[in-house]
Order: C-alpha cells, then structure tokens, then sequence
C-alpha cells in the first residue's frame, strides 16, 4: 500500500550539521500519523521540508503520487496540504472572519480574484468551520487580541478552509486547557473520515488518543514506527524519549 | 455597533458625494486659471491614489512612482510634440539643434496619436510588472524595495539628462500647442480638460476602491500582516505583489498623461527624486490606509504650497516639514485616521466597556 505523503531517504544540512539524516516515513491515506522525538530531533524542520519552507539537501518527497520536493510553498499548498505552524501563524491584524475567509482559496489566481466579490460556499464553509472551532461568536473581532487557545483553533480553523487532503498540524495543543484538548481530540478523530493528518506532538497522553501510526524521530533520523503499544514497548524509545519524560 | 467609518455603504456615499463636489467646481470657478490648477492638484490626487493602493492596501513602499509617471508624462508629451510637426517639418527643433537631422526610431511610433498614447500607457505599466515581477520573485520587500524604486528612479534620471538629443535633456519637451484627440483640441484652461482629468481621477479611484474591497484586496491585505503565512494558504504573494504594483503604475502613468496635457511641459523634473518622495508624504500625511484620504493630503498639501508658500516663501518648507513631523508622530496612519478614531468614539458610547484603544482598529502601523 502506498501513502498519501512518502518522504524518501530525506537529508538535510546547514552548513556542516545534519539536520535530517536519511529519513523515510509514509502517510497512509486516511490515518492520523503522529510524529514525536525528543526536542531537536527534526520535527518541525520535516514539517518545513514537507511544506517547501526550506528545500531538501537531498531525497524526495512524493505527495499523492506527485513529487513535491523543493517546490515553492504556495504550489505544495495548492496541491492539498494545509499547514498549522507551532507558534501560532494568523494574520493578526485582520478579523477572525476575515482570516478565515482569505483561507478559503480555492480560487488563488490574482487576475481571477481582481474583482471577485462572492466567492461560492464560502458562507457554508465558513459557518461550518467556524463553529467546529468555537468562534462564531468572535468573527468580528481582531485576530491579535485572541486568547492563546483561541489563536490556535483559528489556525486550524483556517487550515481546514484550506479543505486540504493532508493536514499538518504542527503541537496543536500547545497551550490549551484540558477540556479544549479533548475537544481538539475529537474533532481530529472526525477530520480523519475526509482527510490525513501529520501531527508533531510531545504530550503523549494526546498522541495515545489520537494515533494511528506514531512515527518516532531521533537526531534527523527515523528510530522507530508502529502503533502506540508497540512504540511505548520499544526499549530503544524509551531510552531516548519516553523514559527522560517519564522521570519529567 | 460597528465604526461607521468600516462601513463600506457609507464609504461609498462619501466618496461619490466629494467626486460630485469635485465635478461641479468648473461652473463655480471662473477663472480660467485657477480652474488648469485644480485639474493639476487632481493629478497629484491620482498619484497619491495610486501610492496608496501600492502601500497602504499592498504594504509596498515606492519611493520611485516617479518612473511610471515620468514615463507616461513623456510618452505624452512626444505625442504632442509630433501632433505639431508636419509633412515638411517632420523633426522636431530641439532634435535639429542637437545636430539630429532624422526623427529616431524611437519617436516614429509617436507620429500617431492614438499609437503614442497606447505606448504612453503601456511602457511604464509593462515596466512595473517586469520590474515588479523580478524583485518580488526574488522575494525583495520592505525598505529593500523602496531602495531599488529609489535606485531605478535615479537610473531613468540620468539616462533622460543625457540623452538629450532623443529627450531633450534638462530643457525637457515643450510641446508648442494644445493637445487635440479626434480632430478637438483640449483647451488645458478648459472645463473640459478639467473634466477629464477629473474623469480619470474619479475612474481610478472608483476601481481601486473595488479593487480593494474585493478577494484580491483581502489577500493583499493579509499578505501585508503575514506574507510569509499566505504562502501556505495556497497564493502566489509575488503574483499579487506585482499586480498591485503594476496597477499602481498604471494609475500614476495616466496621471503623467495628464499632467502634460495641462501644463504641455515634461522635463527630468517630474523623475526627481524629491517629486516622487513627496507623492509618499502626501499620502502618508492623508493617510495611505484610506484612498480618499490620500487623494486628500495631496489636495491640501499642494494647494497649502501654492497659496501659503507664497506666503512664507522660503519658512514654508520648515513648516510643511514640521507639519509632517507632527503627523507621523502622533497620526502614524494620518489625517483620516483622526475620522476614523471619532466615528469609532461615536459608535461606543460607552467607554467602559470598550477594548484597549488600538483594539478596535483593524490597520496596523508599519
């Protein structure tokens, strides 16, 4: 079976340090994959590749049968992955409507937008999303004064107006109080009936809700994958991550 | 309740009522004279229009909108400048005074009217987009930006003073008669000159409104908080970057059309660097978040210039520089924004309750 999203013997250095070192991992179509490690193990700059933040020292990177290595982040993006950065990423000086709303692109050609003023479904969409996220009674408020967990089921609001077929969804909890990250586990376990989800997440008790596949990252390189039990078994695992957080 | 000054139904009353206001001047004013200089102070409102749809809605700082309207200015103005050489006098004097005795393959296209004002149009706009499209491709932005405007302003400058026999040098072009289109002259003290330039005014000024309420404009506006962030939403911020830009350009080089058409002068002035910053002032002091309140600024500054600076003569350029001192420091976003801060007073009522004070303002101060 072939993922959604394959990474293929990926490399990258700055200057002499190895950032990611030889990584492969898939994504199968449909499944929650969550990607964990301990802090510098890579995660976030695996999500930069993927996302064509940064381009690939070398290896490749295949999305839906496409390959999608070093190309420009707006061209990955348009081919169906969304992403949710770590520090929360919303355009803080517009409104909540209006964050969500530039997220609906289906329509990105500058020409074709020039004096477009209706754009068809957005008002469903929008209703849609914005009450899975909490914030129908905030869309007229600016995105910058929004608590920290309002900021981020923003951007993962605006994520899924993307409708993207892979989500990427970069510690999406970070900051969120008990019930919001329940709630958060919720709806994840819904997306995946319509789309794929990469998670990089430390809290373990979250992953344990969520996983389908959990893909263990140490030093850029992959050290183990499987389902949670056969992770949390792993002694190699527990060395390097699940024992230190553990004692932690 | 929201800020009337957010209110998009109000916004257009208010602009359709000032452009009314504008359009009856010629049946008050009866001099001639007045009436060429207020059709000037319009073209300096398109060209304020059009530094504020490039920076206050694209969060592109342009010091050099002098190219574009250069360009149109002098495209115009060797047009008019062949609309008076005829079958056996087809060089123009200034050509022959330095030694030119054929009429350059650069000027031919300019012997038909309607050809010369297409190129007076397209050059300058299909230099901004190729201009545009390398340096935002190349992610070039912010002050990096304005310094290359700056940079190729200066380049045009130069090549223009030099060139003398194909441009006239210092000295410019002085086209000896009134511009005519389809056989009507255009009386530059008319009522009708006036009307046109007003009707560009009013066009540009209309579309850009458009422009900046529709998706495009959204995605400008966020690609002026975050562009970094839009990127992964799917849109080309160098394409719209560029767009924008080019739009920009366009406006400024109709108004270059214009301007010549009332004054029959073009010279390297009009490419000076100091012309092309005080666009930005205007706007600036305006306010380049509001379109209106730009074309306003270049209004009141330039109409302050001509009556007060013979006034002050010499002191007026302190007291302009004060002025914009004081405007910058304490209304970072202008004189609209002094409405905007009044009309959002009277919608809460209630200062109790209302959020931090920059809570309710949706532009950010860059």
């Amino acid at each position: 079976m072939s993922g959604l999203l394959e990474i293929q013997r990926l490399s990258k250095s700055f200057d002499t340090t190895k950032v990611i070192n030889d990584f492969s991992m898939e994504v199968v179509e449909g499944t929650v994959c969550c990607l964990v490690g301990p802090n510098g193990a890579g995660k976030t700059t695996t999500m930069d590749l993927i996302t064509g933040r940064i381009k690939p020292t070398s290896g490749k990177i295949i999305f839906a049968n496409e390959d999608i290595t070093a190309k420009h982040e707006h061209l990955i993006a348009r081919a169906g992955i969304g992403r949710k950065f770590q520090v929360p990423a919303v355009l803080r000086d517009m409104s909540v409507r209006q964050n969500l709303e530039v997220a609906y692109s289906r329509q990105t050609n500058p020409f074709r937008n020039l004096l477009k003023f209706h754009k068809p479904g957005l008002t469903a969409k929008l209703d849609e999303v914005a009450t899975l996220a909490g914030l129908t009674g905030r869309l007229k408020e600016r995105a910058g004064i929004l608590s920290h967990g309002e900021t981020q089921w923003l951007e993962i609001g605006m994520v899924l107006m993307q409708e993207p077929r892979l989500l990427l969804m970069d510690e999406p909890i970070a900051g969120m109080t008990e019930s919001e990250i329940e709630k958060t586990a919720r709806i994840f376990k819904d997306l995946r009936k319509s789309a794929t989800l990469l998670v990089v997440e430390h809290d373990m008790g979250f992953v344990r809700e969520i996983a389908d596949v959990v893909v263990v990252m140490h030093m850029g390189s992959l050290l183990a994958q499987g389902s949670i039990q056969e992770i949390e078994a792993d002694l190699r695992v527990r060395d390097v991550y699940l024992g230190e957080q553990e004692v932690a | 309740m929201g800020n009337l000054y957010h209110n998009k139904i109000a916004q257009w009353v208010v602009y359709v009522a000032f452009f009314a206001a504008l359009a009856i001047i010629p049946n008050m004013v009866g001099d001639s004279f007045l009436l060429n200089q207020f059709a000037t102070y319009c073209v300096y409102g398109m060209l304020a229009l059009s530094i504020s749809l490039c920076w206050g809605f694209g969060g592109i700082l342009n010091l050099g909108q002098g190219i574009a309207f250069g360009l149109g200015a002098y495209g115009m103005a060797m047009t008019m400048q062949m609309q008076s050489q005829t079958e056996s006098n087809p060089i123009p004097p200034f050509m022959l005074n330095n030694s030119l005795d054929y009429l350059p393959l650069l000027w031919q296209p300019f012997q038909s009217t309607l050809l010369g004002l297409i190129l007076a149009v397209t050059v300058p706009t299909l230099f901004c987009a190729a201009f545009g499209g390398i340096m935002f491709r190349a992610r070039v932005s912010g002050p990096f930006f304005a310094i290359m405007t700056l940079a190729m302003l200066s380049a045009f400058y130069t090549i223009i003073l030099d060139r003398q026999a194909y441009t006239g040098g210092v000295n410019g072009l002085t086209p000896p008669s009134a511009f005519q289109f389809a056989g009507v002259e255009v009386d530059p003290y008319s009522p009708t000159a006036y009307w046109v330039v007003l009707f560009f005014l009013t066009g540009a000024t209309f579309l850009a409104k458009l422009i900046t309420q529709s998706s495009f404009g959204l995605v400008t506006q966020a690609i002026r908080d975050d562009s970094e962030r839009v990127r992964f939403l799917g849109y080309s911020v160098a394409g719209y970057e560029t767009v924008i830009y080019t739009i920009s350009g366009l406006i400024a080089a109709v108004a270059g059309c214009c301007w010549v058409m009332l004054v029959q002068y073009v010279s390297p002035a009009q490419m000076d660097v100091g012309f092309s910053l005080s666009i930005v002032i205007w706007a600036a002091i305006g306010g380049r978040h509001s379109l209106l309140g730009s074309i306003l600024g270049a209004l009141i500054i330039q109409g302050a210039q001509s009556y007060l600076g013979d006034t002050f003569l010499a002191t007026w350029l302190l007291i302009l520089g004060g002025f914009f001192i004081v405007v910058v420091r304490f209304l970072p976003n202008g004189l609209a924004s002094l409405l905007e801060v009044a009309l959002g007073l009277l919608a809460r009522p209630d200062p109790t309750s209302s959020p931090a004070p920059d809570g309710g303002r949706p532009l950010p101060a860059e």
